[in-house]
């Protein structure tokens, strides 16, 4: 099992750096990997998106549709590219807390 | 070490049994250890590491077959290096065929007598295969596929508001209600495909490819049924269920009655597709199939798009996908593209059938577990396109787009990864 420190913090993750428990997420963990992955500060629109996420992973299990993202935030999908450099898959689904999702991502 | 019970041990040896031809063996018995293959190899080059050597993962299959199946090998195995097919043997061999090589087939086009050492380290992969030793990372990728008909198991409806949303963006972006996105339509010319990536995160490269089709005045469809290009099966070395994938789009090609099935910018589906579904099924097609960068070519040399010269002014370099290029044969349509209205295009040093791979192929995007060592290997391709100055890097790939994007953000290189889709698409020129 891999792990990642992020500021004295270590979390048990899997080879691409998601939680490997995504059940210990919180807004604290959130930010440390947004950090980690070069984002200073979380504004009001990466909470957004990464709310969107995390709730719709809660109700059915996987990733929202980028364009369900983009429809319940108001954020438009160039933007989104533009907050998470690493895109809403290795970017935002791991800033949510959630397990890679399958396929070219 | 431990051993593996007698049933699994044959599931994985079955490979030896009855070859088609005399292929497997023959390129099993020929490697004459010259040691230009291990120059070939990113996993090599980017760690000097002997154990990547590929003609390595030649011997560690050669290995396996002459214990089992050789006569010195079985009576003398120290002697010719012959190995137990036990717990030490396939952990060996998962490590280094599905971890430690991208099945690039770089080595292959550079062995000095020929050896497909590409095929042998398949072979390999359909032996654990066979032994249910398949990394679970990419096995969960092949089953999305063969339960929900798409890799990322996308529902249909889902799909169907992606499509529609992207429909509606491009009438808006050009102003003409005509520009449609079909859905379904039997007796197109054309029947399009996607990777699912496209419609779950990066849908942009959809109306791209539906911007340049009414350009074209094409007559095209998606379908809702089967739009995955995408074959993982073909990395995790199982042939039936490459097989039952393959079959799918096959049967919707007929089922919709388009004359020609384009395979969307995705290097190994559409080395899947194009040039193993035939052998995957043990039948010639009996439609046309060819590339989405094939397509493109044909529409700039028959005149039928138009592209703006003046529109994209940034300095622009290619990223050659192994699986489309060096393994399936299309190397200059993406250079006509190109130069056709890119008035700054630098090519990498190599290039061609002679690129190094992104280090994302063979399914290594999938496995988590190698993470660490396909960026390691990254660097080779990090370097290679810092030393062109390019602004942005097209590659007709969206498996390739990922790992250059994460390797953009790595490395930071600062360029734009782009489909060739979507640079055409900009430039487009409509009446």
């Amino acid at each position: 099992m891999a792990t990642l420190e992020i500021e004295g913090k270590i979390f048990e993750v899997d080879g691409d750096g998601f939680l490997s428990d995504p059940t210990i997420w919180n807004k604290e963990v959130a930010q440390l990997i947004a950090k980690h992955d070069g984002i200073q500060e979380m504004s009001e629109k990466h909470w957004a998106i990464v709310n969107i996420i995390r709730k719709n992973f809660e109700e059915k299990g996987m990733a929202p549709m980028v364009r369900v993202i983009c429809q319940q935030t108001g954020v438009k999908l160039r933007e989104i590219y533009e907050l998470f450099p690493l895109g809403p898959a290795r970017g935002a689904c791991r800033v949510a807390g959630l397990p890679k999702p399958d396929g070219c991502v | 070490m431990g051993s593996l019970n007698k049933e699994t041990i044959q599931k994985g040896l079955d490979v030896f049994q009855n070859p088609a031809d005399s292929k497997l063996i023959t390129h099993l018995n020929s490697c004459v250890h010259c040691g230009l293959c291990a120059e070939s190899c990113i996993y090599y080059l980017a760690t000097k590491d002997d154990r990547f050597i590929p003609a390595r993962k030649v011997d560690l299959v050669a290995s396996v077959y002459k214990r089992y199946c050789t006569h010195i090998g079985k009576v003398f195995p120290s002697i010719v290096n012959a190995r137990k097919l036990n717990e030490e043997t396939t952990e060996e061999m998962v490590d280094l065929l599905f971890g430690a090589c991208t099945m690039c087939g770089r080595c292959t086009a550079h062995c000095s007598i020929g050896v497909d050492i590409s095929f042998i380290v398949k072979t390999g992969r359909t032996m654990l295969s066979n032994m249910g030793m398949v990394p679970a990372t990419l096995q969960s990728t092949v089953n999305a596929a063969l339960t929900s008909g798409n890799n990322m198991s996308i529902p249909t409806e889902e799909f169907v508001d992606t499509v529609k949303w992207m429909e509606e963006e491009l009438i808006d972006e050009i102003n003409n209600p005509n520009a449609l996105i079909p859905l379904n339509e039997p007796d197109k010319r054309v029947l399009y495909t996607l990777n699912p990536r496209e419609p779950k995160f990066f849908p942009l490269s959809i109306s791209a490819m539906a911007k340049i089709f009414f350009a074209a005045k094409e007559s095209w469809t998606l379908s809702t049924a089967m739009y995955d290009v995408t074959n993982y099966a073909f990395f995790s070395g199982n042939n039936t269920e490459a097989a039952r994938i393959a079959d799918r789009l096959w049967k919707e090609m007929e089922h919709l009655r388009a004359q020609t099935l384009v395979l969307a910018e995705c290097g190994h589906g559409s080395r899947a597709f194009r040039w193993e579904a035939p052998n995957f099924l043990k039948k010639p097609f009996p439609f046309k199939v060819e590339t989405s960068v094939e397509l493109i070519a044909a529409y700039i040399r028959e005149k039928k798009i138009r592209l703006d010269p003046q529109k994209i002014k940034e300095k622009v370099t290619l990223h050659d996908p192994c699986n489309l290029v060096r393994n399936g044969g299309i190397l200059l349509e993406q250079r006509v593209i190109l130069n056709h209205f890119i008035g700054d295009f630098v090519e990498m040093t190599p290039h061609g059938i002679d690129n190094y791979c992104c280090g994302g192929g063979g399914g290594q995007l999938a496995m988590s577990e190698y993470n660490e060592r396909r960026m390691k290997i990254a660097e080779i391709k990090a370097e290679q396109i810092r030393k062109t100055g390019a602004n942005i890097v097209v590659t007709p790939c969206h498996n390739c787009v990922d790992q250059l994007s994460q390797i953009n953000i790595h490395f930071n290189l600062g360029v734009q990864i782009k489909t060739l889709a979507e640079v055409v698409a900009d430039a487009l020129i409509l009446d």
